[in-house]
């Protein structure tokens, strides 16, 4: 055998398992689940008469579903921005080298390891209307006591909260590898020219960590997109479909009304979006590297 | 500027409580006595702490099989850990040292999934477990998460910035490819491999829409949905949900606190470079 004939065995040995579980598990299930969408596809059915584009057009009319992308939306708005500056703010503290800094850092990072489910447990308990910890603070100081799970005006800035809390320690990690990027002499320059502290931030800062941000907001806006186990978990999508998001849209139509064509026209819509996000993701990327060019 | 500094260690002391307390008021109510839960005033501290949730939860096996989750949890989490790590890191090494023809495109196409959200596949992944006869045993809750890219993709990275004489003078000794693999590849690459491990260990521990879908037999649930399921049943007994809480909370607080840097490095290597 010669030696070539040994590397191609050797490398077709070496992926063929791993290929074998991504075709049908990753690349199988994305065709499949396009064909699928094209059908009315009822699980107990007995035929599952090709439909075309009509599951689609069905979601143009579909008010639930409408409900849900702006629920989403909604979501994102009360995440993205909130959560990245809390990540930002935490990442800037850090960076000031103050003693105990890997115990902060710790502290901060530790909501991050733990499961949806345990977070939603534990928050349920921290929001309940009348044994909450929230709410007899709330009301220490004269508040008021709402029922923050059971109100379909405060349900989904509740879950947004929570998720804050729950990921806050991921992106700040990200942006204190970039603060730490940053060479103290352009500090030190700016210092000499006479900026002050905002100036400093405004000027230095930011845009060293355009990269960095860009990242994070991104992956944030795409993450939100998804959320699911927060609203399945806590409130089911209620109060008055106020926290129905569009995966938990796709979970129950596909199994709780087992209509598997309309819950893959759903993800399809959803993978379209998140592509779309993608894309822009990478032309901002793309243009900051010609600016440097430039 | 002395102010300045206490100003912020406090604000910072200030935040570090609002991270940890929840987490650590989760561990308290798990030891509260029944009586101290539903009061007025919360207790931060038990008055007359108590086993009695945690062996609450264990007489309780029957209907609701907490031990048996965290065993399921922790077999699909090792098994899987361990075969994710295999499989991607022979399909990296032949991604990134061999050459065979198709190899740009392939790996484009592998690369080319990391956009597709795992939601948009949850459907069909169900059907097609259900097809193989896979609903409701542990192939259920363990295959498809071996599909995942991103484990290539960045072992790949790792292994490209092996130096290439390392393998040159073994094949001159008669080396196969495979023997390379085992004798410099996965030595050289081991942080990689840990730090892939550790969150694919979380990230399975962790899982909830998969082991949502994958199986619905009480005894195969995982710990998430199985909280879930908990949290459904004993509404009225927190102190008991609390404790299920902490049980499948603390080994993922001992990996954390294990392998901190790693994570951290972690976090920040794939975060740049995703």
């Amino acid at each position: 055998m010669t030696q070539r004939t040994e590397e191609r065995l050797t490398a077709y040995a070496f992926i063929a398992p791993y290929l074998a579980l991504f075709i049908a598990f990753l690349a199988a299930p994305v065709a499949y689940g396009l064909y699928i969408s094209l059908h009315d596809w009822h699980v107990l059915g007995q035929s599952r008469p090709f439909v075309g584009l009509a599951n689609y057009a069905a979601l143009l009319q579909d008010d639930l579903f409408h409900r849900a992308l702006m629920n989403t939306a909604y979501f994102a708005l009360l995440t993205v921005i909130p959560g990245n500056a809390v990540s930002l703010l935490l990442a800037l503290a850090l960076n000031a080298r103050v003693r105990g800094e890997t115990l902060f850092k710790t502290l901060y990072y530790l909501p991050v390891v733990l499961s949806v489910a345990v977070t939603a447990i534990i928050w349920r308990w921290l929001y309940s209307t009348e044994f909450g910890i929230i709410n007899h603070y709330l009301s220490l100081l004269g508040g008021p006591r709402p029922a923050w799970l059971n109100s379909p005006a405060l349900a989904m800035p509740s879950l947004a909260v929570m998720s804050i809390w729950w990921g806050a320690g991921g992106n700040m990690l990200i942006y204190l590898a970039g603060l730490r990027g940053i060479p103290d002499e352009y500090y030190e320059a700016a210092r000499m020219d006479g900026a002050g502290a905002l100036a400093r931030f405004r000027h230095v800062t930011l845009p060293l960590l355009r990269p960095a941000l860009l990242f994070c907001l991104v992956m944030s806006l795409i993450g939100s997109s998804q959320v699911f186990g927060q609203s399945y978990i806590l409130t089911g999508g209620g109060p008055h479909y106020s926290t129905l998001t569009v995966v938990l849209y796709m979970y129950q139509t596909g199994f709780s009304l087992y209509r598997m064509g309309y819950a893959c026209a759903v993800a399809y819509v959803l993978f379209a979006l998140v592509l779309g996000l993608t894309v822009i993701q990478y032309r901002l990327v793309a243009g900051r590297r010609e600016d440097m060019a430039a | 500027m002395k102010a300045g500094r206490i100003a912020l260690h406090l604000a910072m002391t200030a935040a570090a409580i609002a991270f940890v307390a929840p987490v650590a008021w989760m561990l308290v109510m798990s030891f509260l006595p029944e009586s101290e839960i539903f009061q007025p005033v919360p207790h931060w501290w038990p008055e007359h702490p108590t086993w009695s949730n945690y062996l609450e939860l264990w007489k309780r096996a029957e209907e609701a099989p907490v031990p048996r989750w965290f065993f399921n949890s922790a077999l699909v989490a090792a098994v899987g850990t361990s075969s994710y790590l295999l499989l991607s890191s022979m399909a990296a090494y032949a991604f990134a040292r061999l050459n065979f023809p198709g190899r740009d495109p392939l790996f484009f196409l592998i690369l080319a999934t990391l956009v597709i959200p795992g939601q948009v596949t949850i459907i069909p992944v169900f059907l097609i477990l259900q097809r193989l006869g896979w609903f409701n045993t542990y192939y259920a809750l363990i295959v498809q998460g071996l599909s995942g890219v991103f484990g290539v993709f960045l072992l790949r990275q790792f292994f490209l910035t092996i130096p290439r004489e390392l393998e040159e003078a073994a094949v001159m000794d008669g080396c196969t490819r495979a023997a390379i693999y085992r004798r410099i590849i996965l030595p050289i690459g081991k942080p990689a491999i840990a730090t892939l491990g550790i969150f694919s260990f979380l990230g399975s521990w962790n899982d909830f829409m998969l082991p949502l879908i994958a199986v619905n037999e009480n005894e195969m649930r995982t710990l998430p949905v199985g909280l879930m399921i908990f949290l459904g049943r004993y509404t009225m007994q927190y102190g008991l949900v609390m404790a299920a809480a902490v049980v499948a909370t603390i080994p993922v607080i001992i990996i954390f606190l294990l392998f901190q840097r790693h994570i951290i490095r972690g976090v920040v290597l794939t975060g740049l470079k995703g």
